[in-house]
């Protein structure tokens, strides 16, 4: 197998925007490859991830379409969707393509957009990612399926709302430091404490914003990478699945998802949890940042929370996590996720993170969850 | 062609008529819910249905207070997981149960929640 590194990232300002999924992640693509100093005729596929689009934009097909809309419409595309995770999806799938050899250049992306329609109504279509004889039919929501996992970790550990609330004061306080993000503002325990429940015992400062976004990377074989010193190595990328319904699951308190996605992406890069230095992962509510880093592996089970409220995961603490802001203060256009966690990991990894910046960030993990819990990605990645 | 032993459909216009079916598999003994065709435990596909007694407590639940389209004049509504009897588990609404009395390990009784058109799962007072 051949080595893959991502040559060029490119991030729209993630918030509400006038313009189609299509056309943000062109604009994400258009900066990735001016960043990685390739014309758009050398990218020989485009992996997309776009989720909603047949519902809030009426679009399917939207593979062709954001190449159409980019200006490469003769180049194969597949579009990928694994919910929350559909770009790092697509991402794992292109590392796969150049590491077989078929191709050198491979543009991987997503974008969009749900700030167009009101807010049941986008509720209403990410709940699609949960079961529709079992599930929706409840009037079951993803705050809500969050809120199954957050009620079982208390019971178990002990895990505290003011600890969730942690997670969310920091990812606001990286936030700030980004100017991609939609909240570039600093919040303090007391007013997410304060804000109203949407799903007991999660509150509106708990819960990732909707958004609408792009993003985009581009990978290439060694032997195009070798010739950019910004090149950043792909050690692994993994993917696991699990049943889809929450009651199906063996212990709400855990994401077995994350655990054997991460254990084949170590196995892959050949390190553990102890040799990474940032990671960004998946926080659409706050208790999901505390669940994945407990199923990384990169503290041990029911002290996620207490790593949260002693600034452990905090820029300039052991292990920073989320320094874009993660979902929760960057935001969350849900196709283009992976592919922006990617690019702020390639953007760390080569030191130009700015003041956001981990100071001898080496190696970097990504973490993009999907649905109920039932997709997680992981990859891995090191500066040489 | 199909010859499942349940299918969901077959669930539903059982449960609406106040009963609850899983499956067991007559290979392992796993007990599944909903229907599947292998079972996930050893891949035989043997299964018999078995009709569950419908009590059990609660595993984990949640207040939804926004709620998407279609139901937001339920607000507040809630939903549990519930740990059956038989060791199988089931989401549903929690119905007739103040929302302040809600708690890990409550005891609740499944009930159908019968619209015109559809049946879904709901647990009350055990």
């Amino acid at each position: 197998m051949r080595r893959v590194a991502v040559v060029g990232v490119g991030v729209t300002k993630f918030g509400k925007h006038d313009r189609s999924s299509a056309e943000l992640f062109a604009e994400a693509a258009r900066d990735a490859l001016a960043d990685a100093e390739l014309s758009p005729a050398s990218v020989q596929a485009l992996y997309y991830g776009n989720v909603v689009g047949g519902e809030t934009e009426k679009q399917l097909h939207t593979g062709p379409q954001a190449a159409s809309v980019l200006g490469i419409p003769t180049v194969p595309t597949t579009r990928f969707e694994t919910a929350c995770a559909s770009s790092h999806a697509a991402f794992r799938h292109a590392v796969m393509e150049i590491a077989a050899g078929v191709s050198d250049v491979v543009l991987v992306g997503g974008g969009e957009r749900v700030l167009n329609v009101p807010t049941a109504e986008s509720t209403e279509y990410f709940a699609y990612a949960s079961d529709a004889t079992w599930e929706q039919p409840l009037g079951l929501t993803f705050p809500g399926v969050f809120a199954l996992v957050a009620r079982a970790h208390m019971a178990k550990y002990g895990t505290t709302e003011e600890q969730m609330a942690a997670v969310a004061v920091k990812n606001h306080r990286h936030g700030a430091l980004n100017p991609k993000a939609q909240f570039q503002k600093e919040i303090t325990l007391e007013q997410v404490l304060k804000s109203a429940y949407v799903a007991d015992p999660l509150k509106l400062y708990d819960c990732c914003p909707f958004t609408d976004g792009g993003a985009a990377v581009v990978l290439a074989s060694e032997e195009v990478a070798r010739r950019r010193p910004r090149a950043v190595w792909v050690l692994g990328s993994a993917a696991a699945s699990d049943t889809m319904l929450m009651h199906e699951k063996k212990d709400l308190a855990r994401v077995p998802t994350t655990e054997r996605a991460a254990a084949a992406a170590y196995r892959q890069a050949g390190i553990g949890p102890a040799d990474v230095d940032v990671v960004e992962l998946h926080d659409c509510f706050t208790i999901a940042e505390i669940v994945a880093t407990e199923g990384l592996g990169l503290f041990e089970p029911g002290t996620g929370g207490i790593a949260a409220e002693k600034g452990w995961t905090s820029l300039g603490g052991k292990l920073p996590v989320n320094t874009s802001g993660g979902l929760k203060a960057k935001g969350h256009p849900i196709g283009a996720t992976g592919a922006a966690q990617i690019a702020e990991i390639t953007t760390q990894l080569r030191g130009e993170a700015g003041p956001r910046q981990v100071e001898g960030a080496h190696i970097g993990l990504a973490h993009t969850l999907g649905g109920n819990l039932a997709t997680v990605l992981v990859s891995l990645f090191s500066r040489d | 062609m199909t010859d499942a032993v349940v299918t969901s459909k077959q669930f539903f216009e059982r449960a609406r008529a106040g009963t609850l079916t899983a499956i067991r598999c007559g290979k392992c003994g796993e007990l599944a819910l909903p229907p599947k065709e292998f079972c996930a435990a050893c891949q035989q596909r043997a299964w018999q249905p078995v009709t569950l007694a419908g009590d059990g407590t609660i595993a984990s639940y949640t207040v939804i207070r926004v709620a998407p389209r279609h139901h937001t004049g339920e607000v507040p509504y809630a939903i549990a997981v519930v740990r059956l009897r038989e060791g199988v588990s089931l989401i549903g609404r929690v119905v007739d149960v103040p929302l302040e009395t809600l708690a890990i390990g409550l005891p609740v009784r499944f009930r159908p929640l019968i619209t015109d058109d559809q049946t879904s799962v709901g647990f009350g007072p055990a």
